[in-house]
């Protein structure tokens, strides 16, 4: 590849498609004046001339000499994709020219670092490889389409993991450490004598209580929604109380409250029906998880490992799959 | 306490995996909700994770962890997160060979190959033929891959399979899975980072932009003005300003050496709609340095260069990498050249490269991997790429505020910078700006409406002025589980003249404490931090601080912006935690205790052309030089200060002060009280001028040149008449400074009329 190459692509001589081997494929010559109707084979007939000659047509096998770089015509294609998908547009002569470029030099680069054996202990090339080999064992665990009877059978087996929790309904009064300091917790107790004595559906007066900065009543709320309103506690304790009276005082983040709470709907394990989808997307993620510790566990078998000796010993071997801890190193991103 | 959240998330675990079809669906709130989520995460996915022994752990571990699943840390012990979270964008990105799935998929363009037919399984059920597949592609990727298999159609990336596991965790009204990933640009050791948020994952591009594409922000801008313009809506988010070198925040140049000008500043903003406050590799609001006067400024601070190498003698410039000083700066650069860049809101992350993160003093674990994953490299002070680890802190967290948890709704609400940062604990926080709220708003059942009515949120602009001062609505209410509120400030920036200012007000706090009747300082809280014990208690401090502020020291002349910060009360960090639990003394190369705290986004007020125009111009260099001034020589300065002490007026603020050049190269200021109002870059002038401490100048091209950190000032001198004047290079050519040879005989001027003449006896021997 010299650098003739290039005025070859810029120039605008007459594109010299096919030349490689003529009237061997009609079929190609038909897509060929098809594609001269497309935007982009300005340039791919023009850089697809570079390469005249060579077997350019085949996507199969190849037999490329070590000195010999041949692109194909998908090739070229997919680099005005590429830069399409990135900036939208088609890419000018110019562009397109140095875009081969650009392929052509890392492609001479890779066979010269290959050639030198740069790829040998390589940590990036080692990472590489080693992550393609998990997603390619997770690919062949997701190429299957689970039947609905598999699926409903796995469902039965793991439906804990689709259990709904149960849900409260509740009013409160506030009782704020703000105001009354230390005092809020025997205020809010002798709030709650004064309640009692009281019939169960008249409403208390604001004065009795405090403010609250967020909600008076809170409405079919999960534990997991409470935790995050008022504290793990009190997420646990408020669903734990009986219902339709007045109880507390109960403590949160905030301070103190009484409670009522009107009802609570237990948890439950909805249907296969009514989650289906849910349950293809678990057991899909089960399935990668297993295929993939599965290949990794049938590869390690093969290996014998050897670690440096504690002072004082022979040689250990390990047999099973601990992960060696090395120094520190490396820079955060 | 630990038992109790053992069960909540007993159910939460359980929780994680449902999807949209079981999912909450509560209605739009139009008073918004506040979300909280991780906005920079990394796991095994990014290269750099994975040299730190995250091998196992990937985007889908990150959502899980997020919604309240156990995970593995790199290290192989467990890791959870003390509260699930609303949202998670995982920020990884590299690219992907996934075939398989191509290859299976029945009449796929890739099926038909040749190369392909070895990937087909002829029975899916047959463990020998699932083996065979794999042991080809094994195959495969041992050798240089088939070029057939690289198309964009075919390949698929490990993008797709990014976006792919987002649009599997994403559960409207409950769970908000974004897809994002890093622009990672670190050109010389600078981290000139940003996260990349789009709206629509339907709408992701097929590759995203990376470093390797260009390393310069101004490429990336353009390249997603690009996607913009083809209905991807994207913004992005800057984050670790503090290790950028200078090169976050520039005024002059950009990254190509280009001077900025007001398209450079429109394609920054149309993109960079957000930055990162905070992280476990530090803050990025200020530096005592740049705001000397703010006695909280001293927070988590982390300076370095990432990846330096050991023996360079680099030290990373603090001018150019916080974010108070570039909304300062952006105040200055559209009063004087008519735009500003720099009108960003605030996020928090945590960077974390162990694909889950820890946001709690009490439950920190680092966030790389085997450099700080176990107790003993943290309290070792191991240096990690010339970083002590005991200077790293839990991770920040995003507030959102908006309608519902969908990524529309949360993607238009940081695009409005309705956003703010905490230090990793929930603080809700509410701020407002506008021209007529009432003092008694607050009391009112409905007073968020009202307060939206009345004004705008954080991240927004004041309609133009209707009062002689604009009046900020702000509340706080404590998380439930951290630290009670210590007080409510409002930080509020201005410029005038080429110069910007800083002051930062207490506004609302707790318990009985009387602000300085003076300097209306509110008096630090009691600590209630027993340090052999690492605990603290919440018997100071309050649940809940709220207020309506009026800007006591409003120019309806002058461009300003306001964002609130809310405090903590003292609680211990995470080292004097984990040195209590190796029985060892907290490391005294941080602070003992530290108080956690939230960021809003900024309100800006912009004036109108009248009262801009009404105000008293400044004098600049321009003037001068059509007055004909000169600008004195390297010997002129010298015959003018060497050996002598000169007296400096600043226009601008009316304060004189002094400063001595010695002969040897050593300068002094003198004479600047606590209460001075300071421009921007002068460094701790207060207290050098209290104790007389001198630092280097040097005489160079007509201008006098000091240092604040290794980034030059220098100050060029004119002549015009009789008169020197003075120009600073950070005051976008004003010539503020007024020289004089001789100054004031007394620095205060007492007002006669308020004192009785007594007999000064009387003045003595006071007794209360």
């Amino acid at each position: 590849m010299t650098l003739n190459t290039r005025k070859r692509i810029n120039a605008e001589t007459e594109p010299v498609v096919g030349s490689g081997r003529p009237g061997r494929d009609p079929f190609f010559l038909r897509s060929a004046r098809r594609l001269l109707r497309e935007p982009l084979v300005h340039f791919l007939v023009l850089g697809a001339a570079l390469f005249a000659g060579y077997d350019y047509l085949y996507s199969g096998d190849r037999d490329e000499s070590p000195h010999q770089i041949a692109l194909t015509l998908d090739e070229l294609r997919q680099l005005g994709l590429l830069f399409n998908a990135q900036w939208r547009r088609q890419p000018t002569p110019e562009e397109f020219s140095q875009l081969v470029e650009f392929k052509i030099r890392q492609e001479v680069l890779y066979r010269e670092a290959l050639a030198m054996g740069l790829d040998k202990n390589d940590e990036i090339v080692k990472r590489r490889m080693a992550q393609k080999m998990q997603f390619l064992a997770e690919d062949v665990a997701a190429a299957r389409e689970p039947t609905t009877e598999e699926l409903k059978t796995w469902y039965e087996k793991n439906s804990d993991k689709f259990s709904l929790p149960s849900r409260v309904s509740f009013r409160h009064l506030y009782f704020s450490p703000d105001r009354r300091g230390a005092r809020a917790r025997d205020d809010a107790a002798q709030a709650l004598a004064e309640l009692a004595g009281q019939p169960e559906e008249s409403t208390p007066t604001e004065s009795l209580a405090d403010r609250f900065m967020f909600q008076d009543y809170y409405a079919d709320r999960t534990s997991e929604s409470l935790a995050k309103d008022f504290g793990p506690e009190f997420a646990v304790a408020a669903p734990k109380l009986p219902l339709g009276s007045w109880q507390g005082p109960l403590e949160s983040g905030y301070g103190w409250h009484l409670v009522y709470v009107d009802s609570l709907t237990p948890g439950r394990v909805p249907a296969f029906e009514e989650i289906e989808p849910d349950v293809k997307t678990a057991w899909l993620g089960a399935q990668k998880e297993a295929a993939w510790a599965k290949a990794y566990r049938e590869m390690r078998a093969k290996y014998t490992v050897l670690l440096p000796a504690p002072p004082n010993s022979d040689t250990v071997s390990v047999a099973s799959d601990t992960d060696t801890l090395t120094q520190g190193s490396g820079a955060p991103l | 306490m630990s038992a109790v959240y053992q069960r909540l998330f007993a159910r939460t675990a359980a929780l994680a995996i449902l999807g949209a079809a079981v999912a909450v669906t509560a209605d739009p709130n139009p008073e918004r909700n506040v979300y909280f989520g991780e906005q920079h995460i990394h796991t095994s996915w990014s290269v750099d994770a994975w040299l730190f022994g995250n091998h196992l752990t990937g985007p889908n571990d990150a959502l899980q962890y997020a919604q309240g699943q156990a995970i593995k840390h790199p290290l192989g012990y467990q890791i959870q997160i003390e509260q699930p979270l609303d949202w998670m964008g995982v920020t990884d990105h590299s690219e992907y060979v996934g075939v398989t799935k191509e290859a299976n998929t029945p009449g796929s363009a890739l099926s038909k190959m040749p190369e392909a037919q070895p990937l087909i399984l002829k029975d899916p059920n047959d463990p020998a033929d699932v083996q065979k597949v794999f042991n080809y592609l094994v195959s495969l990727v041992s050798k240089p891959p088939i070029k057939a298999f690289m198309s964009p159609q075919v390949a698929g990336s490990i993008w797709q399979q990014n976006v792919e596991i987002a649009d599997q965790n994403n559960k409207p009204g409950k769970f908000t899975a974004f897809c994002a990933y890093e622009f990672t640009s670190q050109y010389n050791f600078r981290n000139l980072h940003r996260n990349i948020y789009f709206r629509d994952c339907a709408k992701v591009p097929e590759m995203p932009y990376s470093a390797l594409d260009s390393w310069h922000p101004e490429d990336l801008w353009k390249w997603m003005d690009t996607q913009r313009q083809a209905g991807n809506e994207l913004l992005a988010i800057s984050h670790n300003a503090n290790l950028s070198d200078g090169w976050m925040y520039p005024i002059d140049v950009d990254s190509l050496g280009r001077p900025i000008d007001a398209a450079w500043a429109e394609s920054r903003m149309r993109n960079e709609r957000l930055i990162e406050m905070k992280q476990i590799k530090g803050q990025s609001e200020t530096h005592p340095l740049l705001s000397p006067s703010d006695e909280f400024a001293n927070y988590e601070i982390v300076s370095f260069l990432i990846g330096l190498p050991e023996e360079s003698g680099r030290i990373p410039h603090i001018v150019g990498s916080y974010a108070r000083q570039a909304l300062k700066d952006g105040l200055t650069m559209q009063d004087t050249r008519g735009y500003n860049p720099y009108k960003f809101g605030v996020v928090g992350g945590s960077d974390s490269h162990n694909t889950g993160a820890p946001y709690r003093q009490n439950n920190f674990y680092g966030g790389h991997g085997i450099n700080d994953g176990t107790i003993e490299t943290r309290m070792s002070g191991y240096l990690f790429t010339g970083m002590d680890v005991r200077y790293e802190s839990p991770a920040g967290l995003s507030a959102i505020w908006a309608e519902e948890n969908t990524r529309a709704s949360l993607w238009d609400a940081m695009h409005r910078k309705e956003t703010y940062a905490t230090s990793g604990t929930r603080i809700k926080l509410r701020f407002f700006g506008g021209w007529g709220y009432e003092e008694g708003l607050l009391k009112g059942r409905d007073w968020v409406l009202e307060a939206y009515r009345g004004g705008v949120p954080m991240g927004g602009d004041l309609p133009p002025a209707k009062a002689k001062a604009p009046t900020f609505v702000v509340w706080a209410v404590k998380d439930p589980t951290a630290g009670n509120l210590d007080r409510i400030q409002i930080v509020k920036g201005w410029s005038k003249d080429g110069q910007s200012f800083e002051e930062v007000y207490d506004v609302a706090w707790s318990g009985d404490r009387r602000p300085d009747k003076w300097s209306g300082k509110v008096p630090p809280v009691q600590s209630t931090v027993d340090l052999e014990k690492a605990t603290y208690t919440n018997k100071v401090g309050a649940t809940e601080l709220k207020t309506v502020w009026t800007d006591p020291d409003f120019d309806p002349g002058l461009h300003a912006f306001y964002y609130a910060r809310v405090l903590e009360i003292p609680t211990p960090r995470w080292s004097t935690i984990q040195a209590k639990q190796l029985n060892m003394a907290p490391p005294d190369v941080v602070p003992a205790t530290q108080q956690e705290r939230a960021w809003s986004s900024p309100i800006w007020f912009t004036p109108t052309d009248a009262a801009r125009k009404g105000a008293k111009p400044g004098l600049t260099v321009a003037d001068l030089n059509a007055k004909g001034a000169k600008m004195l020589s390297d010997a002129e300065l010298q015959a003018l200060i060497v050996g002598k002490s000169i007296w400096v007026v600043n226009n601008v603020t009316g304060e004189p002060i002094k400063i001595r050049y010695d002969d040897k190269g050593s300068a002094v200021v003198l004479h600047v009280g606590r209460g001075a109002t300071l421009p921007s870059k002068v460094g701790e002038v207060v207290r050098a001028s209290y104790q007389v401490s001198a630092s280097p100048y040097r005489i160079k091209n007509g201008k006098i040149i000091t240092e604040l950190s290794g980034t030059p000032i220098s100050m060029a001198v004119y002549k015009s008449g009789d008169k020197y004047y003075g120009a600073r290079s950070n005051e976008f050519g004003h010539a503020n400074y007024e020289i004089l040879k001789k100054g004031p005989a007394n620095l205060v001027e007492l007002n006669k009329g308020e004192y009785k003449e007594k007999d000064q006896a009387s003045y003595l021997r006071v007794t209360e």
